[in-house]
Formats: structure tokens, sequence, C-alpha cells
């Protein structure tokens, strides 16, 4: 299968920088939203419980650039407590999430004003003083990263930390990570070390483990890998993450073509109702 | 720290609320797509950009091919188009969340972007509509008899005009099904072939129902003419009525439950019953009968079709953001083999 043969690859343009986020390393800690939100100067959420688990955040937004996901493996349908533990970990699955920036992004090929651009370490980000709030980049985005701004009305999501990136920095979530589940570094050796960690959590007994965001998984459709990916233990789905997302621009095409076929029948018919009344 | 108060936080009013076994399967029901924004106005827009484009459609064609006896046709669907089309750029822009910044629509052409092609695609379609519109008007007399400008507008090639207007127009009223399509929302994605088709029919049915009602009224039309127009409608209504069938059983159970629960479905068949299979029943048992009995149900039965075109564009939108926020539809349909 030609599929297969692409588990562990990806279709990272050379110089392309980004992130491995390794979900087995989570603590959970949420320093990375801190740091984040800190660094990028993004204002708080509007606080509360909210009742699921211990994520006080809920998901990706104009406001939040990393999201802690945390998830109780409860694996009865009784609802109890599981009583024996996965080989290396509690049954908490922690999942800092944050923009994919595709190979081929569908935020960026939406963007009616080129305001969505990638950058020279191949990363994707919106320039804030061309963006006109639109809004087509949000629903064009398979993972549900960019989101309006309720205050400014414009479109926002992870920028990789570009500013620091400029400086030769790491970004401000990898820098605070205490575990190293966050990860920053160029691509390639990014998924080399991902395969090599895939497969030392397989030799401990961790066979669920698996990289998300390589060409096989996170680029059926054409975006052809995530610079940004992770190392997942359970299926996407569970992380709130598609198992197999399509990049949106590729309908476009089949569409007009099918919308045009579609005027030419209806054109016929309206020659057919109109011509040569008598 | 500034506090962004927007009453609840923005993943609560999104969370699947109504989908029960979803939100035990996903992660808390929390949505994992982002909905587009788009309310009311962007349906007002897309149904008003259909009949515009439709109605050009309609008056070229009728231009073209028609003879002298389809001028009142003419006229008419230039003038219809050119005032569906006048509001659409201001809806458009109202749409947009940093309004004053519109013109950055402008400043690229992407060929992969329905929005970006449709900007540039309502902007050529309204510099045709307008041409078409003045050229009637100086014909009209609309404009004085001897200014400069009605000479102006009697020296614009009527034929040619019109020719030019059929690309623009037909874009148009059938761009944003694309536009909707080119999306991770399950319900317009996994249509994206349909959606186009589905909006240039409705939009060519709207405009065929317009413009018979007001040539029966206003226009010194021919019965035949007027007959002619009224089968064209017949079949953009037949055409768009197997397509809604077609789009509600390609979606699937889980994809398409917004289109047959709550509100939404109460739309839904509304639209199938008295927004298409009543106007159909009417075409068909009235047909071209006098009289005045014949004539209030044609004209209940246009009224039914215009309602309609609108019920369809915000069945579709609202459908579509439902979709969006079923975290199964979207698992379903990022699952490989349940693509279109």
């Amino acid at each position: 299968m030609a599929a297969d043969l692409r588990v562990g690859t990806t279709g990272a343009r050379p110089g392309a920088m980004g992130f491995l986020t390794d979900t087995t390393l989570c603590i959970g800690c949420k320093a990375c939203e801190v740091a984040c939100k800190q660094w990028n100067q993004l204002p708080m959420d509007n606080f509360g419980f909210t009742g699921m688990s211990y994520d006080n955040t809920g998901d990706l937004g104009a406001t939040t650039w990393r999201h802690v996901a945390f998830i109780e493996r409860i694996d009865d349908h009784t609802g109890r407590r599981p009583v024996k533990l996965q080989p290396f970990q509690s049954n908490w699955l922690m999942l800092s999430d944050v923009c994919k920036h595709c190979v081929y992004a569908g935020c960026m090929e939406a963007c009616p004003t080129g305001a969505i651009i990638r950058t020279e370490f191949d990363t994707v980000v919106i320039q804030q003083d061309i963006c006109n709030g639109c809004g087509y980049c949000v629903p064009a985005c398979p993972f549900g990263v960019p989101e309006l701004s309720l205050t400014d009305r414009k479109a926002h999501k992870c920028t990789l930390c570009y500013d620091r990136l400029k400086d030769g920095l790491e970004p401000a979530c990898a820098k605070a990570c205490p575990t190293d589940a966050i990860q920053f570094g160029p691509v390639p050796q990014l998924m080399e070390r991902a395969r090599k960690r895939v497969e030392e959590l397989h030799q401990q007994g961790v066979t669920s483990a698996y990289i998300y965001g390589d060409r096989a998984v996170g680029g059926t459709g054409g975006i052809e890998g995530l610079n940004a990916f992770f190392i997942l233990t359970a299926p996407p789905e569970v992380y709130n993450l598609p198992a197999q997302p399509e990049l949106p621009q590729r309908r476009v095409l089949p569409a007009f073509l099918s919308t045009a076929a579609a005027a030419l029948a209806l054109g016929l018919a309206a020659w057919r109702a109109l011509r040569g009344v008598k | 720290m500034m506090t962004v108060d927007t009453g609840v936080r923005r993943w609560e009013h999104r969370r699947a609320r109504s989908v029960g076994e979803a939100a035990a399967t996903s992660y808390y029901g929390v949505p994992p797509i982002h909905k587009a924004h788009w309310r009311w106005s962007v349906a007002l827009y897309f149904f008003l950009g259909g009949l515009a484009g439709a109605s050009g459609v309609i008056a070229s064609f009728a231009r073209l091919f028609g003879g002298r006896e389809a001028r009142p046709l003419v006229r008419l669907a230039r003038y219809l188009s050119f005032i569906a089309i006048l509001p659409a750029p201001f809806l458009l822009i109202y749409d947009l969340g940093r309004p004053e910044r519109f013109h950055h629509m402008l400043r690229v052409v992407k060929f992969r972007s329905p929005m970006s092609l449709g900007v540039w695609g309502l902007i050529a379609a309204s510099a045709t509509a307008t041409l078409n519109a003045f050229r009637q008007a100086a014909d009209d007399g609309m404009l004085g008899q001897r200014t400069p400008l009605a000479a102006l507008g009697r020296r614009l090639p009527d034929r040619a005009i019109a020719a030019l207007s059929v690309g623009p127009s037909f874009f148009l009223s059938g761009y944003t099904g694309v536009l909707l399509g080119a999306t991770a929302v399950p319900l317009w994605a996994k249509n994206a072939l349909l959606l186009g088709p589905l909006f240039l029919c409705s939009a060519l049915s709207n405009a065929c129902a317009a413009l018979s009602v007001l040539l029966r009224r206003l226009g010194p039309a021919s019965l035949p003419l007027i007959h002619r127009l009224e089968r064209l409608e017949r079949v953009a209504l037949v055409s768009e009525l197997i397509l809604l069938v077609a789009l509600e059983q390609q979606s699937g159970p889980v994809i398409a439950r917004p289109l047959r629960t709550g509100r939404l479905g109460r739309v839904r068949n509304a639209l199938l019953s008295a927004g298409l299979a009543l106007p159909i029943s009417v075409h068909l048992l009235v047909g071209q009968r006098r009289g005045r009995l014949p004539e209030a149900l044609r004209h209940i039965a246009t009224l039914f079709v215009l309602a309609s075109g609108f019920a369809l564009r915000i069945l579709i939108l609202f459908a579509g953001h439902a979709s969006a926020d079923d975290p199964e539809a979207t698992f379903v349909f990022n699952r490989r083999g349940s693509r279109p």
C-alpha cells in the first residue's frame, strides 16, 4: 500500500521548523498555555470551571494558542475508575494541542486577502495588519485552530512564536515545557526523533503509540503532513482530532466543474425556453 | 490582563447538547472544528446574488436568442438583476469583522479560494449588470432623450454586453455553493459537488418566478413568452428538489442530522413541501389556464418559490453550523471511505 510507505514520513519543505508534541511525556502542568499567553500577550479567557476534567480552557481559539486537553480513560462501561494502570502512565491522556502549521494549510489557501502567509521557517502566520476579519479561514481549518477574536474582530492563531524564531529563540511553550513533551526543531529531525520514540514506546509495551501528523495520517487529502505533529497513544478522535483530515481546497476545482456542468445544462434549458418566441 | 467577557465561554455554546451519545464518545462534546460566524446577512447575500445572477442570465439569453417579442422580458430581467445586486456588496462588507478593510480583498487573486474569486466575480457581475441596466435605461428613455448620458448609453453594444454578462452572472449565482463546500464543515464538505448546482437551480427558479409575475403584472408581454418562462421555472424547481433530496441522501444519517431534527428540520420540511412541491403542483394543476383563481394561485406559488430561495440558503447555512458543532459528524466525515 502506498499509504503505508508514507508512515513516519513528512512532506515538509527544506528548512521547515516545527513542534513534536509527545503526549506520553506530558504531565498536564499547563506551563505551555501560560508561557504562550505571557509571551504573546494574549488576554485571559473568561475564567471558570468547565466541569470537564481538569481542562479549564476548552479548546483552541483566538486567545488560546496552546490548549491542554485532559482525557480520563475509564475503560469499563459502568463508569468506575479503572484498577490497572497502563504500562507507562496513569489513566489520564494529556495532549497539548496547537496549530499544526500544515505543509499545505487550509486556512492559508482560503484567505482571500493574502493575510495568511508562510514564513521562512515554513510556519503559517496571520498578518494582523492585513486580516479583514472575513472569517473564511475559521471553517476552512480541518483542525479548528484559527478563530475570530471578539475584541479586534480579526483571526488569530499560533504563530509558532515567529518573533522569537527570528531572534534564534525557541517558541515560548517549548521553552517552558518541564518534561520536554514539546520539542522544537527542524521537522525532518523531529520526525526522526518521533519514529525512534515510537519504537521505544512499542518496546516498553505501549503498542498503541503512533505519530499523528505524518503523511499517512495527518495528510491524507493533500495536507501532506503537519509541521507540528504529535505522538499519541489512542485513536485521534479521543483527543478531539480528525482521523484523516483533508485539505478543503482540494474540492474547489471539482466543485467548480460540477457547477459549470449544471450551468451548461441550465443554460441549455434557458436557451430552449427563450429562443425565438413567436 | 484584559478579560474578554463574552457572557459564555466560547466553547460552551457550541458544545454538543442534543447529540447525547456524541458527547460521551468525543472530547466532552467540544466541537473539533470551528464553525463559520456567518449569519442571516450572508444567507441574504447568497439569495440576492443568486437572484441577480440568474436574472442576468435570463436577460442575456432573452436578448441574444429571444427576438423582438422577448424585449419586455429583457427589460425587466436587466432591471431586476441590477436592483438585486445593489445591496450585495454592502451585505458582504457588513459581514466582515473589519469592514473598513474591505479593500484588502482586492490585494490578491487566489484561484483556490472561492472567497477571493467570489469578490472578483461579484465585481465583474456588478459591472455587467450595471452596463446592461444602463443600456436598458437609455433605450427606455429614463436618462432623458437628448442628454449626453442617454447618448452614451445608446452607444453601448447591446448584444455584446448581453453576451458579456452570461459568465459573471452564472458565476455569481453558483459560486457560493463552492465556497461552502471548500471548508471543513462536514455537511458542506460532504456535498461540495452538489451545493453549486443546487444554488444555481434555486437561483434560476427564483428569477423565473419573480420575472413571470412581474411580466404578468407590468409588462406588455405575450402569454407564450410567460409560459416559456414558467416552463423554465418548473425545470429549475424539479432539479432543485432532486438535488436537495440527493444532498440529504448523500450526507448519511449522522451528517444529515441537522436537516432532519429540530427547528431546521421544520425549515427543511416547509422547504420541501411549501417551497418546492407546492409550486410544482400549482404549475402542473393550473398550467396555462386563465382566470382569477389560477392567477391568484400562481402569485402565491411565486411568493413561495421566492421564500424557498431564501429558506434554502438559511437551511444550508445553519445546518452547516449545526454539523460543525456536532463532533460525531466531523469524525464520520474524516474517516476514510466516507468522502464524496
